[in-house]
């Protein structure tokens, strides 16, 4: 299976596409029902063709531990150069993932490649491409944030120096000469984020990257992810901080108990489960006239008051300017429109609420 | 398999070490001992001692130290890593399991050598400046076995350290192990010798005739095994044990005993190699 996001000729939109290698695929853009056909990327003696094709690619997976399903049969792929969300609650099996990504646990079934290169044959050769930023970031106590990094640096055949500036790329530049031992967790964190980006991978894979950090450093983490990104690095990230995987992500899969539940962008997934925009409407006075006349319009599916002059609807987007009439019509002086899109916090509470 | 990952792992076990003060404090523990049971230790004599009597005097309790020293070094080597979250990084490198066993055991083993070496060193350097005769070759040959003893019980550490999921229960394990070598397989073997020979006929001036089977059972102890190997090579040594005063084998050789040492080593790091490849990180 082959996952792709394409783009629509005419109005840009993005719309991901899975099916066979080289298989045709009927397509009508969902914005403009402008019609075509796309060819999935093709396969040549077992390893993917680099070029837009799955720069990691996850088939069938599944992990026990005793009797204990842990992930039960998923499969992905995460194409060159995008950001790919993994969501989930605790316990439902992002860790384990990442980690049978990386060929750290022995999965019971399934294959995972990283850019055409199957991890469980040839580790070495398809970790060599990768940087990544454990869930619980750890590093030797005893040397210095520099002598840390240049350990890893000489495995991966980066340089000194690009240790040096990476420390201060991190704003660990003063304390780079000091144990680690003594570092915050938040101090830690960002010389993880460093060490993940030692030889420049073109593949990031970050388990929750922003776990203990303060505000500063979840925005130095996120823009040096954008960056990333912009040189056209594949990221792959585990997160808890939804808006920031809703900010950041081109599509996202949500993992619960160990099963994927579902695949797509944060707009897709928001269509697939129906999801309405809130509109927030502020009026000089609420009275039940103006509400009965909002909830009588088709396409409304809620209306509530909050305090003594707003309403929150829950509609379809195109419905706004009804609603607004139909304040106005009532009598109400409209003092503030706010939409508010469903958010991704929304998304993933509905695909894990059983 | 990548030289610069196994020697970078062993680098890095060299300066965790040299930093963390390990180095300097048990190299201090062992040329302090040294020099204490060269200057005490030799009964009805007194003052410094020679280096053979030395030698004599430090062997067992050498092999007490050093085997709960390889494995207080070694016990955590996997598993801590593991617990701590820095393997996770290192095996996401590309690094192999086998790469990365290779260097802990290099690094850890130089550490363990180098203890050894500046030890009883220091310890060797004071005692031949107060005693004439020295026979340096014999002490040199009595450091380098030592530090193939150390060898064993590090190799066996870290098979240890690949077999418990928990640091906690692998400390357990090696204190264990430490207790099995030194105290439970000497008794062990003596009580089942005891079932064949009548020990209240045997006095001090006796040549006792044990039956083979025991030294083949001996091999099975790196503490038996070393204390042997001085024995043959060196000279004789001073146990405080009821085994003491049984003889070596004539089928005992140096080599034979160097060879069962070195596969002790072997079988332990391939053991170490192989679970560790199956450990789920």
């Amino acid at each position: 299976m082959v996952t792709q996001l394409v783009k629509c000729p005419t109005c840009k939109t993005t719309i991901t596409i899975s099916g066979e290698p080289g298989e045709k695929i009927d397509l009508t853009c969902p914005q403009c029902n402008q019609k075509g056909v796309f060819r999935l990327p093709g396969e040549k003696n077992g390893k993917i063709l680099a070029s837009n094709s799955s720069t990691i690619e996850v088939k069938d997976l599944t992990k026990t531990y005793n009797h204990f399903t842990a992930v039960n049969n998923i499969s992905f792929s995460v194409q060159k150069g995008e950001i790919f969300g993994f969501l989930g609650p605790n316990g439902a099996g992002k860790t384990t993932t990442i980690k049978a990504m990386l060929d750290l646990i022995h999965a019971n079934t399934g294959a995972i490649k990283i850019n055409g290169i199957d991890v469980r044959i040839n580790g070495k050769e398809a970790k060599k491409s990768i940087g990544y930023m454990p869930e619980k970031v750890a590093f030797y106590d005893n040397l210095t944030a520099l002598q840390n990094l240049a350990f890893y640096a000489e495995i991966k055949h980066a340089s000194k120096e690009e240790c040096i500036s990476l420390i201060q790329k991190f704003g660990l530049g003063d304390v780079g000469k000091k144990r680690v031992g003594t570092f915050s967790k938040g101090m830690v964190q960002r010389l993880g984020m460093a060490r993940a980006l030692l030889g420049d991978p073109p593949i990031l894979i970050l388990d929750e990257p922003s776990g203990g950090l303060d505000p500063r450093g979840v925005v130095l983490i996120r823009d040096k992810i954008l960056e990333m990104k912009k040189k056209g690095t594949t990221i792959f990230v585990s997160s808890h901080i939804l808006s920031e995987i809703q900010e950041i992500c081109d599509r996202v899969s949500i993992i619960n108990k160990g099963v994927l539940v579902a695949q797509d962008t944060v707009e897709g997934l928001r269509k697939k489960l129906n999801l309405k925009p809130h509109i927030t409407v502020t009026v000089d006075a609420i009275s039940g006239k103006i509400e009965n006349a909002v909830k009588k319009l088709p396409g409304v599916d809620s209306v509530k008051t909050l305090g003594t002059n707003t309403l929150e609807i829950i509609c379809d987007g195109a419905m706004k300017a009804k609603v607004i009439l139909a304040i106005s019509t009532a009598g109400a002086n409209i003092q503030n429109i706010q939409t508010k899109e469903p958010t991704l916090e929304e998304v993933f509470m509905k695909y894990t609420e059983a | 398999m990548q030289f610069n990952v196994f020697l970078n792992v062993a680098k890095k076990e060299i300066m965790d070490n040299i930093r963390n003060k390990w180095v300097i404090l048990v190299s201090l523990m062992f040329a302090l001992l040294t020099l204490v049971v060269s200057y005490f230790g030799s009964i009805g004599s007194s003052g410094w001692q020679d280096l053979g009597n030395t030698i004599s005097g430090m062997t067992q309790l050498g092999s007490f130290l050093i085997s709960i020293v390889a494995l207080m070094l070694g016990y955590a080597a996997i598993i801590g890593e593991i617990e701590r979250g820095s393997m996770s990084a290192l095996l996401s490198l590309s690094a192999t399991r086998f790469e990365i066993t290779v260097g802990k055991f290099l690094g850890l083993g130089a550490v363990l050598c180098l203890t050894i070496l500046i030890g009883y060193g220091i310890a060797g350097m004071v005692i031949a400046g107060n005693v004439s005769n020295v026979d340096y070759l014999a002490y040199l040959g009595f450091i380098g076995m030592t530090m193939v003893f150390g060898l064993v019980f590090l190799s066996v550490a870290l098979f240890f350290s690949t077999v418990f999921s928990k640091r906690s229960t692998a400390l357990g394990g090696a204190i264990f192990l430490w207790f099995l070598f030194n105290i439970i397989l000497p008794i062990v073997f003596v009580g089942l010798l005891a079932t064949t020979i009548d020990f209240t006929k045997i006095t001090m001036e006796t040549t006792l005739i044990v039956p083979d089977w025991y030294h083949v059972l001996n091999l099975f102890n790196p503490i038996s095994l070393y204390s042997s190997l001085i024995g043959i090579t060196i000279g004789p040594v001073q146990s405080s044990t009821g085994s003491g005063f049984i003889p070596n084998p004539s089928w005992y050789s140096s080599g034979l005993l160097m060879g069962v040492l070195l596969a002790w080593i072997v079988v332990f790091f391939t053991l170490a190699v192989w679970r560790f490849q199956r450990t789920d990180v």
